[in-house]
């Protein structure tokens, strides 16, 4: 409980100092009116100076606003993703700080405000503060009121790119590790602040300049639900969905993300996805042939679920030795690791607190340091892709779903 | 438990939402002083006689309009509180859950922190607050299916405001409630063993009737934790099962010799593993120190909430009290008003105007290429909407050849 006296609000919230070395502008925001004395003098009103010859002056919200745009500078155009255009920024009092400035486009078929994605990316953001994850450093509204993100910039692309460039990106199991630890890291902390990040694939792991994965792209997260509340069941990506939501559990926990994790991990290994089915009753079958096919034995309750339905021939699930062959690069550890993140019944699925005590961390190889690992070609090459990787029509409810299916073919080697 | 400490601290609430009392007050009182000075000044230079200032407004001898008397901080502090009452019946009437309807109140308060009464409107700012509240919450109505149930048929009003509400609350939408901490501390007492079911059911249940509505209509969210707020409101409810729980949790208790390795030790709840604990004695004076201080924290916290238990719904609601407390202000400020911000619809329409006005260059697109369409679509912005947006389009598609 945080009930200790020890928490006092913090000391100037809305009057903080002048910027002084790193500037992390939502938490501490320089306050744009001077001071007043309390002399409630007939002053001019804020604002006014800086939009001369308007009939309007900004209000106080307004110029705090103004003020944060005014940090940066946008540079060009990084990347774009079905909800968003990501530029590079440059800090306006030090150019040599690189930012990606997030800017949410506007959507024409959602009428009904600010979008889902970004409320969601905007709350999750702002409260989780970690290594592994993408920091927001600040977010401010530009003219006709759209929205942008202030994220940490990071110029090594994404884990899907290295993952697929096997002419040039060479690594092995020590790698692995170290990014497994990475992003194990980035899922634990989401779980112990109770948010599903519900989107876990190698394309929102995010390379910085010190190596270090960061988990990005919250835009379908949301808080563990209260006991009986219905959730949708309709989200991570296809070829990283679990079973229990291919077959319409509306009632999940972290173990969603889980098994997302252990698909990253299978394909960092074999470098392509493991279960990359064409549609969802495809993706079920994948699942029943290469893991085994979830049964009341293997997952009580299972047949009840809305949409359980698999193929009639039932596969057994499969041994430890059964992986070796394909997964044997990361070990015995590694594998037995892999295949309790790929356990069928969630309630038997290993947890994230459990995946950072599991042994595989400690045997050798010890994981690389992040300085000496493996990155991609950096952002121009990365744009390359990414144009190529342009989301085109969509013919599925969830965009994102089809969307991503149909990125990954261009690289994946089918 | 420290772990929990650190994590709040975190938080955005902790971060940007949590004053003392005098920094709170010190806030407010700027806000409303320059609403002040922002209407006078506005007011001054437009002698117009125009809508709704038109009293307020007679001009002088002089010909120079006389200012309206402004509402006081104190006015614009029973104003917010009407208007949050107004919010939590609002959300009853639209029968969305209790946690929406507590963010929801905790967004207006947030908003009227650094914005004035005067400045923008309460009445739709609190149906801002709540439709907001929903999609912060996870919940994304149509909004027009959600206005109605307020008996409007203007989805743009709502709408217009929903960017202010985000901008005044400082893009930080995740509130943290005391509502899980209440349900996690009647499981304790139940672990406890020698408490009557039936009283816990009891305490609890007047908890949550209190957490609905005192901490929602005063100061406390800004003051204290949320399990602060939460043993406040079971102190209310049953004084002697709070305190119960203060000191259970706070008295150093040998761990059963039984539950010992096979419990995984949590990863970041560093301060309290075993080992720190063994010295019994010194445990036990810092678990009596902590125990008392957080005994004032909550008992601060009460006297907050006891000012306005669940009961005052009905103070706020009543006719009389609306009469001779709330009608005077509400009249005042009807003359005293911003008259450029409280229309939101229009202001979202001169906002906009504004920034396609604005040819400064280093806005909004990249600085880097000076083709003329581009340049084109900054100088006419969005005054041509439809047809600048094409013109972007075309632009971004660019490298790709033709859109076809
Ligand atoms: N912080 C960042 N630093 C550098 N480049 C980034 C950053 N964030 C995003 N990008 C680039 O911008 C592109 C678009 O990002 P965005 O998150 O909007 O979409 P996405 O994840 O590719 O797709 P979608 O939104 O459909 O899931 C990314 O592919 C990436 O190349």
């Amino acid at each position: 409980m945080a009930v200790s006296p020890l928490i006092v609000p913090p000391a100037d919230a809305l009057h903080p100092h002048p910027q002084k070395t790193a500037p992390s502008p939502l938490k501490r925001q320089t306050s744009a009116v001077p001071s007043s004395n309390g002399t409630p003098a007939l002053v001019r009103p804020p604002g006014q100076d800086i939009q001369t010859g308007l009939s309007m002056s900004l209000d106080r919200v307004e110029q705090m606003n103004e003020q944060e745009k005014r940090k940066y500078i946008k540079d060009r155009k990084l990347g774009e993703g079905t909800y968003a255009i990501v530029y590079l920024g440059r800090s306006r009092q030090d150019s040599t700080q690189h930012v990606a400035i997030k800017k949410i486009k506007k959507q024409k078929e959602f009428r009904d405000g600010m979008a889902p994605d970004a409320v969601r990316e905007l709350k999750y953001l702002q409260e989780l503060h970690h290594p592994n994850i993408i920091n927001l450093i600040s977010a401010f509204s530009s003219k006709d009121q759209n929205l942008n993100l202030v994220l940490e910039f990071l110029p090594y692309g994404d884990l899907e790119a290295l993952i697929r460039d096997v002419t040039h990106v060479r690594y092995g199991a020590a790698d692995i590790k170290a990014w497994m630890g990475m992003l194990s890291r980035a899922i634990w902390f989401c779980h112990e602040n109770r948010v599903l990040h519900r989107d876990i694939k190698p394309n929102n792991l995010l390379i910085a300049a010190d190596g270090e994965v960061k988990l990005a792209d919250f835009g379908l997260a949301r808080s563990f639900a209260e006991p009986g509340h219905r959730m949708t069941a309709n989200v991570i990506t296809r070829w990283y969905r679990p079973p229990e939501l291919l077959f319409g559990a509306r009632h999940y926990s972290g173990a969603v993300d889980i098994w997302a994790v252990g698909l990253v991990f299978a394909e960092l290994i074999i470098r392509a996805p493991f279960l990359p089915a064409e549609n969802e009753v495809e993706q079920i079958s994948l699942i029943c042939k290469q893991i085994g096919t979830p049964t009341e034995e293997n997952w009580p309750g299972v047949t009840k679920l809305k949409e359980y339905i698999v193929p009639s021939e039932v596969t057994p699930v499969w041994e430890r030795s059964a992986y070796m062959g394909r997964f044997g690069a990361v070990g015995v550890d590694g594998v037995d690791l892999l295949v309790r993140t790929l356990a069928l019944d969630p309630r038997k699925r290993i947890t994230a607190h459990e995946i950072l005590e599991h042994k595989w961390w400690r045997m050798d190889p010890k994981p690389t340091r992040k300085e000496d690992l493996p990155r991609g070609g950096g952002s121009e090459e990365k744009m390359g892709s990414d144009l190529k990787r342009r989301p085109g029509l969509d013919d599925e409810s969830n965009p994102r779903g089809a969307k991503v299916a149909r990125k990954l073919d261009f690289g994946a080697a089918k | 438990m420290a772990s929990e400490d650190a994590r709040y601290r975190q938080s955005s609430q902790f971060r940007l939402w949590s004053f003392s009392p005098a920094q709170l007050a010190a806030a407010r009182e700027k806000a409303n002083i320059l609403a002040q000075s922002s209407i006078a000044a506005r007011l001054a230079s437009t002698p117009n006689t125009s809508a709704p200032t038109s009293n307020a407004n007679t001009p002088d001898r002089d010909g120079t309009p006389s200012l309206p008397e402004f509402l006081t901080p104190a006015e614009e502090a029973t104003m917010v509180s009407f208007y949050v009452s107004e919010l939590l019946r609002a959300g009853d009437h639209a029968e969305v859950g209790e946690v929406v309807k507590a963010t929801g109140a905790a967004f207006f308060r947030r908003f009227y922190i650094t914005n004035s009464i005067m400045t923008y409107p309460p009445q739709e700012m609190l149906i801002v607050s709540l439709f907001f509240a929903c999609k912060a919450e996870g919940i994304f109505p149509r909004i027009g299916d959600f206005v109605s149930k307020f008996g409007r048929d203007r989805p743009d009003e709502i709408l217009a405001g929903e960017y202010l509400l985000c901008q005044g609350i400082r893009f930080a939408f995740d509130v943290k409630h005391p509502f899980r901490a209440l349900k996690g501390a009647s499981m304790e007492l139940r672990r406890l063993g020698d408490i009557e079911e039936q009283r816990i059911n009891a305490a609890e249940r007047r908890a949550r009737e209190i957490l609905n509505f005192s901490p929602l209509i005063t100061d406390a969210y800004f003051h204290y934790t949320p399990s602060q707020i939460m043993l406040a409101a079971l102190s209310l409810a049953d004084r002697g099962l709070a305190e119960r729980l203060i000191s259970h949790t706070f008295h150093y208790v040998a761990p059963p010799t039984d539950s010992g390795p096979g419990t995984p030790m949590a990863i970041g709840d560093a301060p309290t593993t075993r080992r720190e604990l063994k010295i019994e004695d010194k445990e036990a004076i810092i678990g009596s120190q902590i125990r008392d201080k957080v005994l004032g924290t909550v008992e601060a916290c009460r006297d907050m909430l006891a000012k306005e238990l669940p009961e005052r719904r009905e103070h706020w609601s009543n006719k009389a009290v609306f009469k001779a407390q709330i009608q005077p202000i509400r009249k005042k400020l009807a003359k005293c008003r911003d008259p450029d911000r409280y229309n939101l619809v229009e202001l979202q329409r001169a906002r906009r105007e504004q920034a396609g006005n604005r040819s400064d260059s280093e806005e909004d697109e990249p600085e880097d290429n000076g083709r003329s369409l581009e340049k084109d679509a900054a100088v006419f912005g969005d005054a041509l909407p439809r047809d600048t947006k094409r013109r972007k389009v075309v632009k971004t598609e660019d490298p790709f050849g033709p859109p076809l």
